[in-house]
């Protein structure tokens, strides 16, 4: 649902303009509106209308950064105890593989999915496999993100599936991204989907959730 | 003709016997040779002679002083973990937001962290090679070394809130590396390829490109060419489509491209300007030797009418590329 009275709030946080965002949004609160009807009917939509515009030429990281930056903010002054909407779309765990710490890729897809209302695991930078396991053994997560952007974690990655059977989440769907892993397939990974971009991954986890969280 | 007249060649777009090949062979140079990579990183004799024998195997035309992209970042101050067999990385950045960047010094590349080691490596493979091959130094590019002093997310944003004061700090990295640009010229490199990842348009939209990047390229290539650099060589990866056609204006004479863009828009997009490209570098560890020269003939093929091309991959090999991955790279120029 879009509410044209949101659209002034739209456009700070599509432009990234963090003070003007946040003051709109405390505008907005007072006026009566809730923290949750500017989620799901500012934030989100911000974040789908990004969707749409990240072709493979035209994203770029410092856009998705001040969305995120801007944000993040105005769920600050949503939220001031910290705890978020709750999420109806499910779990993900999000992890930088082990020997990789270059986690700007995982932050920047963390920061969407949380905007798109996926509650999200950070399992951190240089995250092994077990400890990935262990996490989705306590969580429960319906998918599982990881991230890399040297050569080195290639062999680890293909190593997940397996290693998820072992523990009986055979369910639990793989997705891998960044700089070195999206040069590769699925096949050649042994994981259920490679994303180009963090939007990617929002509109693959919508296909296999049926498609019911547009 | 040697690999330095052929690479001269199909810079200047004239007539030569073969297609110069150059893959981007840094680390897997110390896999190839049995050196941890930790010891290639930091000492310049290990490095030249790793790179002396893999380009003696393979008969590339080439050699790399390339360390990795934290060289000017330690040398200013930043505090790296070394890995046994893996690149460093970054434990704590030297700068922060909150400094003042018209006092930082240039760090000096004959004493400083492991600049010196860049230079040695340069000195030694100058006098083993004596004109023939290209010898190629590396300094990163002004965007990649602010972002490498402050933390990609720190630069960026310093970018957007505070733009007069990230100026200065790439006035400040700009003269960083064409002062240790130009001392690698002195050791012995024909030129110091620009490593400049942070400016792709997959991080900053090219107009943030257009405004304050493209006048400290120039600066910088300008510096170089002026010091002696037999050419001007860009390395920016990702989706570059966008700023492709700014690069003859930068003085770029040879832009590496990777696999993101594709023969046909390399040359409707770059005019005049050498192509270095554009095999994806996980094909090396992942493909067959069959499909490497399959692909690598696709590109001479592409570029036969219009030359400019080095036949390269579109970033580094990996440091666990196959061996025959490599060879017949090189194989299909012949």
């Amino acid at each position: 649902m879009n509410d044209l009275l949101l659209r002034d709030f739209v456009t700070h946080l599509l432009e990234g303009d963090c003070s003007q965002a946040v003051k709109e949004a405390e505008r907005l609160i007072s006026s009566g509106y809730t923290a949750e009807q500017l989620v799901r009917n500012g934030i989100e939509p911000a974040a789908e209308t990004l969707n749409e515009k990240c072709t493979s030429v035209q994203f770029n990281l410092l856009e998705i950064m001040l969305f995120g930056r801007a944000a993040t903010e105005v769920m600050k002054v949503l939220y001031p105890g910290g705890s978020a909407v709750d999420s109806n779309k499910g779990t993900l765990l999000l992890a930088t593989m082990e020997g990789d710490v270059h986690d700007l890729g995982k932050n920047i897809t963390k920061m969407v999915l949380t905007c798109k209302g996926y509650r999200i695991i950070d399992c951190g930078k240089n995250c092994c496999i077990s400890q990935l396991i262990d996490m989705a053994v306590k969580e429960n997560p319906f998918a599982v993100g990881v991230s890399g952007l040297i050569s080195s974690v290639v062999p680890k990655v293909r190593q997940i599936r397996q290693a998820m059977d072992e523990q009986g989440l055979s369910q639990v769907k793989i997705i891998a991204g960044g700089g070195t892993l999206k040069q590769l397939t699925p096949e050649q990974l042994n994981v259920d989907f490679v994303a180009e971009t963090a939007f990617d991954v929002d509109r693959f986890l919508i296909e296999i959730l049926g498609g019911e969280n547009k | 003709m040697n690999s330095l007249e052929l690479t001269l060649a199909a810079v200047t777009f004239r007539q030569a016997n073969r297609v110069p090949v150059m893959p981007q062979v840094f680390g897997h140079a110390a896999t190839f040779a049995g050196a941890a990579l930790e010891d290639y990183i930091k000492d310049g004799e290990v490095l030249a002679s790793c790179q002396l024998t893999a380009q003696k195997y393979y008969g590339y035309d080439v050699v790399f002083s390339v360390m990795d992209v934290n060289v000017e970042t330690e040398a200013i101050g930043s505090v790296l973990k070394y890995n046994r067999n893996d690149y460093a990385t970054i434990e704590r950045y030297a700068l922060s937001v909150k400094d003042d960047f018209d006092r930082l010094e240039l760090p000096d590349p004959e004493k400083a962290g492991r600049m010196p080691q860049m230079l040695k490596a340069l000195k030694i493979m100058k006098r083993y090679l004596n004109n023939t091959v290209p010898i190629i130094g590396c300094v990163l590019g002004p965007m990649t070394l602010a972002t490498q002093l402050l933390g990609m997310e720190e630069a960026l944003f310093l970018a957007v809130d505070h733009p007069e004061r990230f100026m200065q700090l790439l006035d400040y990295t700009t003269n960083v590396l064409i002062r240790f640009g130009t001392t690698q010229l002195k050791a012995g490199a024909h030129l110091p390829v620009v490593f400049e990842p942070s400016a792709s348009p997959a991080v900053v939209p090219h107009q943030f490109f257009r405004e304050f990047e493209l006048p400290q390229l120039t600066k910088l290539f300008t510096a170089l060419k002026k010091a002696g650099a037999v050419f001007n060589w860009l390395h920016i990866a990702g989706p570059t489509q966008p700023i492709l056609p700014y690069y003859q204006q930068i003085g770029v004479d040879i832009a590496n491209i990777d696999y993101y863009v594709s023969a046909n828009e390399a040359i409707q997009l770059l005019g005049d300007v050498c192509v270095s490209g554009n095999i994806k570098p996980l094909d090396f560890v992942e493909t067959s030797a069959a499909e490497i020269e399959k692909i690598s003939k696709k590109l001479i093929d592409d570029f036969e009418t219009r030359g400019g091309l080095i036949l390269s991959s579109g970033c580094e090999i990996p440091p666990e590329a196959k061996a025959e991955n490599i060879a017949a790279l090189v194989g299909a120029v012949q």
